[in-house]
């Protein structure tokens, strides 16, 4: 009788020894391999760009590396680091400067790449991340703002938040920099529901607004960077890009929605243009220059192409310009839109429902003492609008960070000239551009007076098929 | 295995011309050339013994060097970019090389074909007895039996993965040298400008002089009562040590078709190579192998500026031969019965297994990668080389060589990119 009490004893014994080996050799085995320090709980990329707090990410550096890529701040040269944010590290990702413009050795911009060196590596499930020295930008705030705004409007934009940047052994305080996302596959995925279609990078070159299209496919290549299908021909990247010009040119103006719609959503590229006008980006799809500052997608297996606003740290610059139909004479498209009347409505409906999304409601008394303001706004006082609101809740979350900025070119009365500025743009632009409106077709302020804002897909559709 | 009509009329025309001209150098190289009366060393004299050959009594020789190959590679490279199947005149190399007052010794040397880096051994070499000898100039650091071995030497198409990217190569540099105890010890010992001819990243703020000595040991202790096996066997040892300056200039690994399988990693400190090395000649038969070692130091070189383990890269190969139609085995191969000149040539064949392998000093801590990992993963490489080498006379050589590598990361062989197989075809004219 006692043997089967024995047997179930060795095979306990048996039993907790394994469990035992288990225990020991698992977490040997997670410490040995310790690529990865990312658990299974580890946040998602969301955290990463919630905005509602200043983050702070360190950059582990060599310091002989973070020499170099100050001095050669204009190459693309890349040195590996690691990133810690929140206590979660990733281990040796490469960091190399990005930006044009903003290029800056003082304050180096950074493009991190996950996978430089191992291959594969994704940090919060990111390939790779943007950390924008906010060069241009006394207020730091404008880029961020501005993709907010795409975004509030229905247009895929990169998520951003702030973060302070550390960086070395030192732990020194490299400054501000904008947490931007990438516009990559994973980008793709999440607005568009595939992400295996042609994505390119707009870099400017000259003036180009549809006018002309070159039949040479070298131009377009020089032009169109491909951020997928990078391997494939020339003629497979970018003769639809050329069809897609060639379309523009040749579409007549009372056929134009029609002629383009196998290769450009034009009522999502209308928005595009609006938001850009609202915002006074002078850099932008319709800028002073031609085209600048997007992405093309074009869909799998379709020759239908997206546009994707980026880099809008020049926007807000100026309160009572631009004219809606401010550089259309040097952009093809837009001008065919403005002399489509039916289209020129759309556009028109779209600037109104973008200031009704943002700024203070139409009919809202004037702020008399704009020092005092206050968002929201306390009882009594004219009501903040939506952006107002939102420079306000990130200028109480930067201030101090910015303030203390080493490497920021702007000194603090820069910073608060530039932080009232963006709060006068945010109560009074919407109502200029109203005013821009209803000079050119007072019949759609005053319909609009009346809608609630957010309703600018609805209302666009009715305004191009009116019965 | 090579295609293209154009290729192979190149390569055949190539290899015309190369054996009409050795029929024409070989015509002087006749017994009545070679006895030169004693009396004929008096002035100023052109002679074609070898080569093209300016005297001026004891005062001066002046040998004409002229060395040129061409290839027909179908090399395996997991990059398209490099992957190459294509007739290449790989070398064309010209110089002049002789003796002045008997005991000083000069040789120049240059590549035709390479205009960065057009000079090869530029020296001078001053010979005060067999066993002290003193050189100056520009040669190869005395490291590594493969590497120090002339192409016209070589027994494969190719150097060994490890002599190719570990030894140094050559330098600027002074050198004593010498054979001692009836060539029992052959020594040698020189301090060089700087590591070898790997380019080294110097930034301002962070140079050193990366001045290296180098030595090394080549010993045969046997006596004449010694069995014949044994004394056909020599073995040595060699070191080299110097700085490297700070940066990223870690030796980096390349497969047979020069495909990086492991990239530099920056480096600050003393580099150290030991190498072992053993010959065995006996008769037709040949046998060499050798062992290296590098151990680079990466002070501060971690990304929180903190030392890393030191890299340590390792090399070995090991490598037979056997002339099949019965000539000696030494450096320079003479057919006893030369092509048309009823016979065949000579005949060998040749195997080789070797290794190169990159990885860090400590053991554990996990591995990872990229240029300051302190852990990087251990990479590897392994080839196995077949080949033929048919030696039409003392001028003219065509090698084939079959190669299969075998790369591996972390142990793990590479599936795709890992299994690699290379040929080539090599025809050589050697003055």
């Amino acid at each position: 009788m006692s043997m089967p009490k024995l047997f179930v004893r060795v095979r306990d014994l048996r039993y907790w020894l394994c469990t035992a080996l288990v225990c020991v050799w698992l977490p040997s085995v997670s410490t040995a391999t310790g690529e990865s320090p990312m658990t299974s709980d580890a946040p998602e990329a969301d955290a990463l760009f919630d905005d509602s707090q200043l983050h702070d990410i360190w950059i582990h550096v060599n310091d002989r590396d973070w020499a170099q890529l100050r001095e050669g701040y204009r190459e693309n040269t890349y040195y590996p680091a690691d990133i810690e944010w929140q206590g979660h590290v990733v281990r040796n990702a490469g960091i190399r400067v990005r930006g044009r413009t903003s290029r800056s050795g003082q304050k180096p911009g950074l493009h991190v790449d996950f996978g430089r060196y191992v291959s594969g590596q994704r940090f919060l499930g990111l390939k790779s991340l943007d950390l924008d020295n906010l060069w241009q930008d006394p207020t730091m705030l404008r880029e961020r703002l501005a993709m907010l705004v795409f975004r509030r409007m229905g247009l895929p934009a990169p998520r951003e938040s702030h973060a302070r940047m550390f960086v070395g052994s030192g732990r020194e305080f490299a400054g501000v920099y904008g947490v931007i996302e990438v516009i990559d596959k994973q980008f793709l995925g999440r607005h568009f529901n595939e992400d295996d279609g042609y994505l390119y990078q707009y870099h400017w070159q000259d003036p180009f607004g549809f006018a002309n299209p070159s039949s040479n496919l070298d131009w377009y290549a020089a032009r169109f960077e491909p951020r997928t299908h990078e391997n494939e021909s020339t003629s497979a990247l970018f003769a639809p890009i050329r069809d897609l010009a060639r379309a523009v040119e040749d579409a007549p103006v009372e056929q134009l929605e029609e002629a383009l719609a196998p290769y450009l959503d034009l009522s999502t590229y209308i928005r595009h243009i609006a938001v850009d006008n609202v915002l006074s980006q002078p850099d932008g799809l319709v800028g002073n220059l031609g085209m600048s500052n997007f992405y093309l997608y074009r869909f799998e297996e379709r020759t239908l192409a997206q546009m994707i606003v980026w880099d809008q740290d020049l926007a807000f610059e100026d309160l009572e310009l631009p004219a809606p139909s401010k550089n259309f004479d040097i952009n093809l498209l837009a001008q065919k839109i403005w002399a489509s009347p039916e289209l020129r409505a759309m556009y028109l409906m779209a600037l109104v429902d973008v200031t009704l999304s943002i700024g203070p409601p139409a009919g809202t008394p004037e702020v008399e003492e704009p020092s005092q303001r206050q968002c929201p706004a306390p009882p009594g006082q004219p009501v903040c609008g939506w952006l107002e609101e939102e420079v306000s809740r990130e200028y109480a979350q930067i201030r101090e960070a910015a303030i203390a900025d080493p490497r920021t070119p702007y000194g603090p009365e820069q910073f608060e000239e530039g932080i009232e500025f963006l709060k006068r743009f945010a109560r009074e632009r919407s109502r200029i551009v109203r005013h821009y409106v209803s000079q050119i077709d007072p019949g759609i302020v005053a319909a609009s007076a009346v809608q609630p804002s957010g309703t600018l897909r609805t209302r666009s559709r009715q305004v191009r098929r009116p019965e | 295995m090579f295609s293209g009509k154009s290729t192979a009329s190149i390569f055949a025309a190539w290899s015309l011309c190369a054996v009409v001209s050795a029929q024409a150098q070989v015509e002087p190289n006749t017994p009545a050339a070679r006895e030169q009366p004693p009396e004929r060393e008096r002035g100023v004299r052109l002679e074609f013994d070898q080569r093209p050959s300016v005297r001026i009594g004891r005062l001066l020789r002046l040998d004409v060097r002229l060395t040129s190959q061409a290839d027909l590679r179908d090399l395996a490279s997991p990059s398209a970019s490099t992957n190459e199947d294509a007739f290449d005149l790989q070398r064309l190399r010209v110089g002049i090389e002789g003796t002045f007052l008997r005991k000083l010794e000069y040789q120049v040397e240059r590549e035709m074909r390479d205009s960065s880096d057009p000079w090869r051994d530029v020296f001078v070499n001053l010979r005060v007895r067999r066993a002290a000898e003193i050189r100056a100039g520009h040669f190869k650091l005395p490291f590594s039996l493969d590497q120090t071995t002339g192409s016209k030497g070589l027994d494969f198409t190719y150097r060994s993965l490890a002599a190719s990217y570990l030894a140094p190569g050559r330098d600027v540099g002074v050198m004593v040298h010498g054979d001692a105890l009836g060539n029992g010890v052959k020594y040698e010992a020189g301090v060089f400008r700087r590591g070898g001819k790997t380019p080294l990243a110097v930034t301002g703020a962070n140079a050193v002089n990366p001045r290296t000595v180098a030595g090394r040991l080549v010993l045969r202790p046997w006596t004449p009562s010694t069995p014949k096996p044994i004394r056909a066997l020599a073995l040595g040892l060699a070191v080299t040590s110097g700085r490297v300056p700070e940066g990223l200039n870690g030796l980096r690994g390349r497969t047979v078709g020069e495909d990086v399988f492991f990239d530099r990693v920056y480096v600050n400190g003393v580099r150290r190579r030991v190498g072992v090395e053993l010959q065995w000649r006996m008769g037709p038969v040949s046998a060499q192998g050798e062992a290296i070692r590098v151990r680079d130091e990466r002070r501060g070189q971690g990304i929180d500026n903190k030392d890393l383990p030191d890299m340590v890269s390792r090399g070995w190969y090991f490598n037979g031969t056997w002339l099949v139609t019965g000539e000696r085995k030494k450096g320079t191969i003479e057919p006893t019965r030369p092509f048309l000149r009823n016979g065949i040539g000579a005949l060998e064949l040749a195997g080789r297994i070797e290794e190169l392998s990159f990885g860090s000093d400590m053991a554990g801590g996990g591995s990872s990668q990229g240029p300051r990992a302190p852990h990087p993963s251990e990479k590897s490489d392994r080839a196995l080389t077949a080949g033929v080498n048919w030696y039409l006379n003392e001028f003219i050589k065509v090698q084939a060589d079959v190669v299969r590598e075998l790369r591996r990361d972390g142990g793990r062989v590479l599936d795709s990119r890992g299994r690699l197989w290379s040929r080539t075809v090599r025809v050589q004219f050697a003055l």
